[in-house]
Formats: structure tokens, C-alpha cells, sequence
């Protein structure tokens, strides 16, 4: 059960993971639109102001085409096997189930709140928010579960890269961070630009 | 019960050779130093993995399916295989 959990690539690859993995990205996204969540990067879930659904989609949709797109591109020069892109493409979209329960995160007030109550109680900025301790308490509790949710998303990741390019330690593991760290890059600054063409053209 | 070749030392783990072979039907026993043949060298689940190999032809998406796993975990099975025998030919020649 573990294993199925955290690598799920032994037996699901290719194409049906892929048909998967696109299926949660898809629902991710509804989901992220409605409670208010968004990823403004490969790996981070951000409370949103409220975006339209088809910036949803475009943004989880670049965040698994560039992550894929680096992933391939580092792991095929450094391979002894032909690496398949449907292989790499697959395995990421599947990765990205974990966030599909970090959007339906979102739906809790005491999440959407804290962000404005620590704001406001730090810096003094915002509107001057009050929370119980009750709802500071659940606040940190899903804080908590968005950064497990992260922790389970990197290691199918890195399940998914290191059975799709057939790589073993300690080479997988310097490949994929150099990837991931890249991929956190690209990703924030085409979603950045995407954000920027988004305020313009409404 | 069916007796699994030893093939390396359970003492040093150093490789086997075979030191007599036997004829059931006439009781001859031929002494000598013989090296194990390469297949044999392998271990039994990746005997068995060149057996399913070849009686699904060849075809990895054929044996993923009949080993219920995912096609670059068989590929992936495979590319160890074909290293570890290359390392076994070089050990040879």
C-alpha cells in the first residue's frame, strides 16, 4: 500500500498514467478556482484573490508541461536507456494528485483568513483581522497538511523521474534537484508573465 | 521440492564452478573443473525474466502486462540485465 502511495510508477507509466495524471491536473484546477487556491510555481499552493478558471488551467498546465519539458531534457544526456517524454509526461502528471487535495484545502475560511491575520498582527497591512485560537489552531493544522501534500508530490516526482530514466543514486538524486530547482525557476517566471498578461487583457 | 543451484560460495561468495557431473543411467561420474555457462551465473528471478522474456517474443509491453507491472519497470529490468551480463562477459573474456 506504501509503495503504491509513494511509487506508484511500478506498475501504472506510459499513457494511462498520463490519462490520469492530465484527468487531476483538469480537476485540480476546477477545484483551485472555486476555493480559492492557486500554483503559482511547481511546488507551491498560494491562496488566490480569486482567479478566472481558464488562468487556473493554463497555470497547472504550464507548471506539468515545464517540469516535464526540464526533467526530460536533463535526464536524457545522462541515461544509458532511451527515455521515453510520455514516460516523463505521464509520471508528473500523476505526481500531482497530492495537490489535488491541497486545492480542497482552500475551502476552509480559517485558511483564506490567516493569511490576512498574519499580515495585519506582523506588518500592520490589510484589514485589521481577528482569528480564535480555535481557528489559528485548524490554520496551522492544513499549513502542516499543504507542506505533507508538498513532501508526498516530490517523491513521486522523483519516483517518476528515477523509473523513467532508469537513473540510480547518487545520480538521480543530483539530477533531479538540479531539474526541480530549475523547474521552480522557469515555472515562476512564465507564470509570472502569464499573471502579467492575465491583469492586462481584463 | 525443487533444489535451487547454488551458485555462488555460501561461505565467501566467491562464484562456483562444477567439480563432477553424474549420468543416472549408467553411474558415470565425470571429475574436472568446469565453469558454470553465463545463464547459469544469473540468479533464478532473472532466469525466469529471460524465460518470460522470450516466450513473449521479445515484446516488453507483452510481459509488462503479464507481470502486472509498468512498461519502464520491465525496460528498466531488462537495461540491469543486459548490464550485468556484459559485466559477466568482460569478467570472462
Amino acid at each position: 500500500m506504501i509503495k503504491k502511495l509513494f511509487n506508484p510508477y511500478i506498475f501504472i507509466a506510459g499513457g494511462a498514467s498520463l490519462f490520469i495524471g492530465l484527468a487531476v491536473i483538469l480537476a485540480t484546477s476546477i477545484i483551485g478556482h472555486f476555493s480559492n487556491i492557486h500554483f503559482p510555481d511547481v511546488l507551491s499552493a498560494k491562496v488566490s484573490p480569486g482567479f478566472p478558471l481558464h488562468f487556473c488551467i493554463a497555470q497547472n498546465l504550464i507548471n506539468w508541461i515545464i517540469t516535464s519539458l526540464i526533467m526530460y531534457l536533463i535526464a536524457a544526456p545522462f541515461s544509458k536507456t532511451t527515455v521515453r517524454i510520455i514516460d516523463i509526461a505521464g509520471t508528473f502528471a500523476l505526481a500531482r494528485a497530492p495537490y489535488l487535495i491541497a486545492a480542497t484545502i482552500g475551502f476552509f475560511p480559517a485558511l483564506q483568513n490567516f493569511g490576512q491575520y498574519i499580515l495585519w498582527k506582523t506588518m500592520k497591512q490589510g484589514n485589521p483581522m481577528i482569528m480564535s485560537p480555535g481557528s489559528i489552531t485548524l490554520a496551522i493544522f492544513l499549513i502542516i497538511i499543504m507542506l505533507l501534500l508538498t513532501i508526498w508530490m516530490v517523491t513521486l516526482m522523483y519516483n517518476g523521474f528515477k523509473i523513467s530514466a532508469n537513473l540510480k543514486e547518487p545520480k538521480s538524486a543530483l539530477l533531479f534537484v538540479t531539474g526541480l530547482v530549475l523547474s521552480i525557476i522557469a515555472t515562476l517566471i512564465i507564470n509570472n508573465q502569464l499573471y502579467h498578461i492575465l491583469i492586462h487583457t481584463s | 521440492m525443487i533444489k535451487k543451484l547454488p551458485i555462488s560460495c555460501p561461505s565467501c561468495s566467491h562464484e562456483l564452478n562444477v567439480q563432477s557431473l553424474h549420468c543416472e543411467a549408467c553411474s558415470t561420474t565425470i571429475s574436472g573443473q568446469y565453469s558454470l555457462p553465463l545463464l547459469l551465473k544469473l540468479e533464478q528471478h532473472e532466469q525466469d525474466f529471460i524465460i518470460e522474456f522470450i516466450q513473449s517474443s521479445g515484446s516488453l509491453k507483452l510481459m509488462a502486462q503479464k507481470l502486472k507491472l509498468s512498461y519502464p519497470s520491465v525496460r528498466n529490468m531488462l537495461d540491469d540485465l543486459i548490464e550485468k551480463i556484459n559485466l559477466l562477459q568482460n569478467e570472462l573474456s
